[in-house]
């Protein structure tokens, strides 16, 4: 075994500090993922003062800590209320919260903490093992490659819609659209925002994402107000935390295998984050799984391995922070800002120079995920009494949650009523049947999207060759032409056999 | 009945308990807000929240941050300068803030803030990739002439700092500031990527943020936009050894909308002064890379006006305006997904025609869930007047009466439930919930 990594495990599982620290910054990680409207992100931010004091495996520690339980903690709430704690939760929310609907939240939140784990462990052992010659891979991705990237995973959110490809399309389209709001990124100009300075700023998936699940979901409750409490259905709680997953680990072992390799790589890409991997995962979930029509509607399966698959991306985030100084996303931005402050300068050195630190990293996600089980539990186990309140008490306090949630992003006035407009077009879309989760993704991935696009073209001079004449664009052109080549087949085949059967 | 009454009990020393932090007429009496006008884990909200640190130290109240984030800087700037001037919400301001306003962007100006302190100023540096034929300014320059617009650059979005400061580099050398092609890219990070995958030629930033990359050696500086060497990056020459008269810097400070009462900008003026002038603040600075460079309120006035003038120059004069003129413009991409949206409506109108009619019509009482949207607008209405703290006690109480919930319990609930939220978010997670005209 080699030096770096005996040292890292000293540093790591023999200091009663990182442990002590770890347990507190899980407790916190999950209380920051379940509360609607805070990030880990905003939680990191927050912490970064008292890293001054502390050295530097623990301070990290912390930070990789709230980042790994917050993303499980999100799927309390998208399975409770329907409200999704973090964007990557939205994928799978119609899932979870059908689950919850039938009594079973306790079964779909177990799902989701133990694939969460499985997904994390794996993430953490692949990246210190491949990290390094998977960064330099990551470093042949340009604009264009980007592009067709985001294209990739919007096509997902069409391939998982559960009421046909028009409706998913549809909702995604109204996302783009809505993403282009505001302040042009790449052009420096005002679009569509009727010379309110509020909109330059454009719509925040937050606020939206809490209007369109959280509120439309209060909407649609008022309705039935004198139903009894969800819980109410089942006796005993709402299913076995344990036995699901055990059961879907032995009927799909290598489905987590998949799901967590796939969320890897998509983690190390900057810019490419969980919320893209939970919606790949989902898809190419869908593909393969025997039930594909249980999808949206409570399938464990789809949890399991969008779970997985986020949980398994965030290790990835960090590989180009430590080897480039480029965050893969906002954490470690606010990681790199940590570890100058620590005199530890980023860049390709820091594995031959600060290789204990680097293991030392990787181990604390594996300490993080061990320490997320009992810590998950216990919130699910806490969460699951929220079903037993009646409705027309939780209703109000709900709704006090959506506003303060979606003023608690931007600390904008503006923003909750961006998001009581969302609830409203929640609501429609719901009647239309338009799926809610691609209109999210639309929204969050819609920036970017055009920022590549438009990036390329400049680059190209205009041309449309410059989509394809790198070898690797090349190749993530294919790759989705097949996609959208098979989701044609297959619509087309479906269409041609209802069709057959209504003549017959 | 025993539920009730505890629950009363607790209301009634939570209340009091909060009630018992009494108002005081001295300055500042309540925490005050600082808006960051760029994202959580960039540079200037790691500065932000260093400063936030130590101001509270020095003032004894809590400093949040608040990242008004979007528009290229235009949001957090102008809540900056629009906020209530009682001296409790500054802004940091950066560079843009001498140029939106130029680029017709906003508003507001230099002229709507009170400045305070200014804290740094980073140099533009031009950088190629490791393996790039240019190793001087000279072969640079002579290539960009050389094949105009065939050369590719980024750094920032379009109109950003960095964009400005090679314009401004070619405009010098007698050059249009088109000859190198600009890709807009939000943020060095980014860019650097694209250096490193050979996506541009060359990137303008400052050095620090190429720090990793320069380290490891996979890029290399061809010069700093400074009039002397960078501390901490030695080994770049500056544009003007070069024989390039050029510099341009990217900077950061604290100010407060202008209005504030003079008294209370003193206080504030000599509370960031100690801060500036800390050995803490000179170690983060140094550890973060960034070039501290301090100036009090009339020096940061005076280089706020000098600034604005050398970016009029700059932004205005036709070699800029040349460039604004963008080839693909802003609506190809609305315009593309719009045209997609009617295609796939028009499908799912295609799709369900007929069925319509077989919906069975329900009937059901629609007056909770206006009563829920009602009590949402209330909330957006009235927040700022009233305060957090009572508008959300009204808001749940009234709710649970609408829906039929015995007083006994909706009264202490929604007390209870707002103190609680009020003390999670606002003092556990400082989250700068509204405090209304009553300071509560």
């Amino acid at each position: 075994m080699n030096e770096a990594l005996a040292q890292a495990m000293q540093q790591v599982f023999l200091d009663p500090a990182v442990w002590g620290i770890v347990f507190l910054a899980a407790c916190y990680g999950v209380f920051l993922g379940a509360m609607p409207g805070l990030t880990a992100t905003m939680g990191v931010a927050l912490f970064v003062p008292m890293t001054y004091w502390l050295e530097p495996v623990p301070a990290l520690a912390a930070i990789v800590t709230m980042v790994a339980c917050a993303i499980f903690a999100g799927d309390i709430p998208t399975t409770l209320v329907r409200i999704p704690g973090t964007p990557a939760s939205a994928a799978y929310a119609d899932d979870a919260y059908a689950l919850a609907r039938r009594g079973e939240a306790g079964r779909a939140m177990g799902t989701s903490l133990w694939f969460s784990v499985a997904g994390g462990l794996l993430g953490g052992l692949l990246l210190m093992l491949l990290g390094y010659q998977l960064a330099r891979m990551a470093a042949w991705f340009s604009v264009t490659e980007y592009f067709w990237l985001y294209l990739m995973g919007l096509s997902c959110a069409v391939v998982v819609g559960r009421s046909g490809i028009a409706r998913s399309l549809a909702g995604l389209t109204i996302g783009l659209l809505l993403s282009t709001v505001g302040l042009s990124a790449v052009h420096g100009q005002a679009r569509f925002t009727f010379g309110h300075p509020e909109l330059f700023q454009g719509i925040n998936f937050i606020p939206a994402m809490i209007g369109l699940f959280g509120l439309s979901e209060v909407l649609r409750n008022t309705l039935q107000l004198d139903a009894a409490p969800m819980a109410a259905s089942t006796t005993s709680g709402q299913g076995s935390i344990l036995a699901p997953a055990v059961s879907l680990f032995r009927q799909r072992p290598l489905a987590w295998f998949r799901s967590s390799i796939v969320g890897s790589g998509i983690g190390i890409l900057p810019g490419a984050g969980a919320d893209m991997a939970a919606w790949v995962c989902v898809a190419i979930s869908k593909r393969f799984s025997k039930s594909p029509e249980t999808y949206g509607q409570g399938s464990t399966e789809c949890i399991a391995d969008a779970c997985a698959g986020n949980s398994s991306s965030l290790a990835g985030a960090w590989i180009p922070a430590l080897v480039f100084g480029i965050p893969g996303d906002s954490v470690t931005a606010i990681v790199i800002g940590v570890l100058y402050m620590k005199n530890l300068k980023p860049g390709p050195e820091i594995f031959a120079q600060q290789g204990t630190l680097v293991y030392s990293i990787y181990l604390i996600f594996l300490l993080a995920n061990l320490v997320l089980l009992p810590v998950g539990w216990l919130a699910i186990k806490a969460g699951r009494e929220v079903l037993r309140i009646p409705r027309r008490v939780l209703l109000p306090v709900i709704l006090l949650f959506c506003i303060v949630g979606a003023f608690a992003v931007n600390g904008s006035s503006f923003d909750v009523g961006l998001m009581v407009a969302f609830g409203l077009l929640g609501v429609i879309c719901e009647r239309a049947q338009i799926s809610i989760g691609a209109l999210v993704l639309g929204l969050i991935l819609g920036g970017p999207l055009e920022e590549r696009f438009v990036q390329t073209l400049a680059g190209g001079q205009g041309s449309l060759i410059a989509f394809v004449n790198r070898p690797l664009a090349a190749l993530l052109a294919g790759v989705c032409l097949v996609l959208w080549g098979s989701v044609a087949i297959n619509t087309l085949r479906r269409h041609f056999a209802t069709r057959n059967a209504d003549s017959v | 009945m025993r539920e009730p009454i505890t629950f009363f009990r607790c209301t009634i020393i939570l209340v009091l308990a909060l009630a018992g932090c009494g108002r005081e007429s001295r300055f500042p009496h309540q925490p005050i807000t600082l808006i960051c006008p760029w994202s959580a884990g960039g540079g200037t909200d790691r500065v932000s929240r260093q400063v936030a640190a130590q101001l509270e130290e020095e003032l004894g109240v809590p400093v949040n941050v608040i990242n008004a984030t979007g528009g290229s800087g235009v949001t957090g700037h102008t809540r900056g300068a629009r906020a209530r001037p009682d001296g409790h919400t500054l802004a940091m301001i950066t560079v843009e803030l001498n140029m939106l306003h130029w680029r017709g962007l906003t508003s507001v100006t230099y002229r709507d803030f009170a400045p305070l302190q200014l804290l740094n100023r980073d140099s533009a540096a031009l950088l190629v990739r490791a393996d790039s034929p240019f190793t001087n300014l000279d072969e640079l320059q002579a290539a960009i002439a050389a094949g105009p617009a065939k050369l590719k650059a980024s750094g920032t979005a379009y109109g950003g700092i960095w964009h400005v400061a090679l314009a401004g580099w070619l405009h010098a050398r007698g050059l249009e500031p088109t000859a190198a092609t600009w890709i807009s890219i939000n943020g060095a990070g980014p860019s650097l990527q694209e250096l490193n995958a050979g996506g541009v030629d060359f990137v303008c930033c400052s050095l620090p943020e190429a720090d990793a990359m320069l380290a490891g050696e996979q890029v290399r500086s061809l010069g700093v936009m400074a009039e002397k060497r960078v501390p901490g990056f030695e080994g770049v020459p500056t544009f003007r050894e070069q024989g390039h008269e050029w510099s341009i810097a990217g900077w950061r400070g604290v100010a407060a909308p202008r209005d504030t009462p003079p008294e209370r900008l003193a206080i504030l003026a000599e509370a960031m002064q100690k801060v500036g002038q800390s050995g803490e603040l000179a170690t983060f600075m140094r550890n973060a890379g960034f070039n501290l460079s301090l100036a009090g309120p009339e020096e940061f006035a005076a280089t706020l006006e000098r600034q604005d003038e050398i970016f009029r120059v700059i932004l205005t004069g036709p070699a800029f305006q040349s460039i604004s003129g963008e080839h693909f413009g802003p609506m190809i991409f609305p315009a593309i997904i719009a045209g997609l949206l009617l295609l796939t409506l028009g499908s799912v109108a295609w799709q369900s025609r007929g069925q319509q009619a077989q919906r069975p019509r329900e009937k059901t009482d629609l007056r909770p869930a206006i009563a829920v949207l009602a009590a949402a607008l209330f909330y957006i209405v009235a927040a700022e007047w009233l305060g957090f703290v009572s508008c959300a006690a009204l808001l749940v109480a009234g709710l649970l009466v609408v829906f039929r919930v015995r007083l006994v319990l909706a009264l202490p609930l929604a007390a209870l439930v707002t103190v609680a939220v009020y003390q999670v978010f606002a003092i556990g997670l400082r989250v700068p919930l509204p405090r209304g005209l009553l300071d509560w």
